[in-house]
């Protein structure tokens, strides 16, 4: 029957062939693209084109007469004679004119994704069935491709904590938002609330709003792309920093077609920076304190030479009074004394207040002469109990530094009493410290510290800023390493050199412009 | 007698203020007073022996109190000397006692503190000078002495008889009455023991 059946669409298909028709239609089915499959009510395939000869790996007498189930992998395999059998008791076509995504299997037995397409061809009977069968192969691959970067771009925006948006100009194209946004604005995929103005105007935090409107009016001009940070509140009360960086896209006109833009959650790093902050700002405090705390006995020499004073005066003052003719020019003097000392003795315990009070970080223009002269009571203070000599050297005029002036007293008081240290043992005529202070060639000031001690041994020059690295039996080890990083904050640098016969220098140089770091 | 001359205050810190304040307190009780503001300038300043004391900074740049006070000892300066300490100095103050300092005190202090020492001091500078200027007049009377006068001399306060003496030297024991009471005149020894005490005050080493 199978054989019969076969030699009646042999028979079929020469006599088609014998038309024009046949011919045309034979043109089409190996010039089409598609591979093109022609069957019967029961399966069997009558035509195998060019296309689908390649796309199988059959040649004609292999397939022609056989079953299309072998071109299908299981399940369709087994279901197919159900759907031609459904078509014929129903009529209702569950594929034709609809096409779909099915797998197909070639002769090697391998399978391929294709689009599959059945038309029936009308007024024949037994009916006709046109497969067109596309390989979509590369099309899934470079599907799969898309979702697959597609889906690595938003792990790598979820860990970066990184959005990215496209925002029209045009209010009929739909914005991008990526998920990522989304999440990061605590807002639902779709939510449209988060429209620029409503963006500045509520979300941005209040004290960055004038500066962020600047940024995107800039943007806006054309002057600049916005790169920003600011510290947004959501609707849900949570403050987050974000970097924003954006751009305008324009058309040749220069009109604004699209802003195309990144934003990016730091509030985690700005959190961890300003804990860092936090942290430098009070191991600072602690060092000035610390250093405070070991010049306790220098300190109240010093406060006590004026209260001394004061008392010796005033008690002479009683005696000269009680004279039969006292000599009041004498008691005027010794008041006038008085109250000097009592001053001084105020000026030693406002420094040593200012130095060790915790307060916040402050840069302000500095004369460098002036705040050397400030610090030269407490330096002292040290070098006199050590019995050295402390000398100012100041090229004036000095230009201006931008600098925190107590860190920088900092500085040079841990600088000093280094130098001091060094010199303990150091025979009389040596026993001074030299503070020098000039204006660099290149726009820097460049403060000197030189001693006449014991200089450095190569091991200590190698660990000299490490933290807590320290040649001293109760050294905190911090003094160096505090002093450097705070030169740093300033846009300085702090280096050694050896002195000239004994001993070192220390240099650190400011520059004269204000220099911003970020890193402070 | 001594001719006395009117002791002198010297003050040596380096703090104006301190330095000033002493000198006005001074003043202020009719004693005569000099300031200085270093060691070195004590050092260098014509004082010639003058009689008084030295109130001493411990705690100076330069050349501290000790340093100076090594100097002045060098100089066999017997200038009595009162440490002025801060808070903190007492083993300095300690040193400088153990140098031979007569005292020290404490910043700041009560002015009658200060001057009760620094009358101390004067009483022991001028005893230092009287002893000394008696030493001196026993040896200038000594010097006065004839060879022969001596050698009685020292075995009159040997505590011999002049019959031994005269043994001794080979002499008339007439001869060394004679020169045994010119011996008394030119020392000018009330007695005796005056005259043994006089002969031992300047053998004995000096202090």
């Amino acid at each position: 029957m199978a054989n019969k059946h076969s030699q009646a669409v042999r028979g079929a298909a020469e006599r088609r062939l014998r038309s024009g028709k046949e011919l045309e239609f034979r043109a089409i089915l190996d010039a089409a693209v598609d591979a093109i499959v022609v069957i019967d009510h029961e399966g069997t395939i009558h035509e195998f084109s060019q296309a689908a000869q390649q796309v199988f790996g059959y040649a004609p007498e292999e397939i022609v007469g056989r079953n299309v189930r072998e071109l299908m992998p299981e399940p369709y395999q087994s279901e197919h004679d159900g759907y031609l059998a459904r078509y014929r008791d129903t009529g209702r076509p569950s594929i034709i004119g609809v096409g779909r995504e099915v797998r197909a299997r070639r002769k090697d037995g391998t399978l391929f994704a294709c689009d599959l397409a059945v038309g029936q061809v009308r007024g024949v009977e037994p009916p006709r069935f046109i497969g067109f069968i596309r390989d979509i192969t590369a099309r899934k691959e470079a599907e799969e491709q898309l979702r697959r970067s597609e889906a690595e771009l938003r792990l790598a925006q979820e860990l970066a904590n990184l959005g990215n948006y496209v925002i029209h100009a045009d209010s009929s194209t739909p914005d991008y938002f990526s998920p990522q946004l989304y999440r990061i604005l605590g807002v639902q995929p779709g939510d449209t609330g988060v429209v620029r103005e409503e963006f500045l105007g509520r979300w941005v935090h209040a004290s960055d709003r004038k500066r962020v409107a600047e940024a995107f009016a800039h943007m806006d001009a054309g002057l600049a792309p916005l790169d920003i940070e600011y510290q947004i509140t959501l609707r849900n009360g949570t403050v987050k920093h974000l970097h924003h960086l954006a751009q305008a896209v324009r058309d040749g006109d220069g009109r604004v077609l699209k802003y195309v833009g990144t934003i990016h959650d730091v509030t985690d790093r700005r959190r961890a920076e300003d804990e860092a902050r936090v942290l430098q700002e009070r191991l600072t405090h602690f060092s000035r304190l610390s250093t405070m705390g070991e010049m306790a006995a220098g300190l109240a020499h010093e406060i006590n030479q004026p209260l001394s004073a004061i008392a010796t005066y005033s008690q002479a003052c009683q005696r000269l009074i009680r004279q039969p003719q006292p000599e009041i020019d004498d008691v005027v003097a010794a008041l006038e004394q008085i109250n000097a000392q009592a001053l001084r003795a105020g000026e030693v315990i406002r420094r040593l207040r200012n130095f060790v009070k915790n307060r916040e970080v402050k840069r302000e223009p500095v004369n460098c002469a002036r705040l050397l002269e400030d610090l030269r009571t407490l330096a002292e203070t040290d070098a006199r109990l050590h019995n050295i000599r402390l000398r100012l050297d100041c090229h004036e005029p000095l230009p201006t530094v931008y600098a925190d002036p107590i860190q920088l007293q900092q500085v040079v008081l841990n600088l000093v009493r280094n130098a001091i240290d060094a010199m303990a043992d150091a025979p009389e005529d040596r026993r001074e410290v030299v503070l020098t202070t000039r204006e660099a060639s290149d726009g820097e000031v460049e403060v000197t510290v030189a001693d006449h001690g014991t200089g450095l041994a190569p091991e200590a020059t190698e660990h000299l800023f490490n933290p807590f690295f320290t040649t001293k039996a109760a050294g905190t080890g911090l003094g160096l390493a505090i002093s450097r990083s705070i030169v740093r904050a300033h846009g300085g640098r702090l280096w050694h050199t050896p002195n000239d016969e004994c001993g070192v220098r220390f240099h650190f140089t400011l520059p004269v412009s204000p220099a911003v770091t970020t890193g402070e | 007698m001594i001719k006395e001359q009117k002791p002198t205050v010297f003050v040596v810190d380096d703090d104006a203020a301190v330095r000033d304040s002493l000198r006005l307190l001074l003043k202020s009780v009719g004693l005569p007073v000099e300031v200085f503001e270093s060691g070195q300038d004590f050092l260098d300043a014509e004082r010639d022996d003058r009689p008084g004391c030295l109130v001493l900074d411990i705690r100076m740049p330069g050349m501290s109190g000790l340093e100076l006070q090594v100097k002045l000892n060098e100089r066999h300066s017997i200038l009595p000397i009162i440490f002025i300490t801060g808070h903190g100095d007492v083993p300095m103050a300690v040193e400088a006692m153990q140098a031979g300092a007569v005292d020290f005190i404490q910043k700041p202090f009560r002015d009658q503190d200060l001057l009760d020492r620094i009358n101390q001091a004067l009483e022991k500078d001028a005893g230092s000078r009287r002893m000394l200027a008696e030493r001196n007049m026993i040896r200038k009377r000594l010097e006065s002495l004839t060879p022969r006068e001596r050698e009685v001399l020292d075995l009159v306060v040997a505590g011999k008889a002049n019959k031994v003496i005269a043994g001794d030297l080979n002499l008339s024991q007439r001869t060394v009455e004679i020169h045994r009471a010119r011996v008394m005149e030119k020392m000018e020894a009330h007695s005796l023991a005056h005259l043994v005490r006089m002969v031992l005050e300047v053998e004995r080493p000096e202090t």
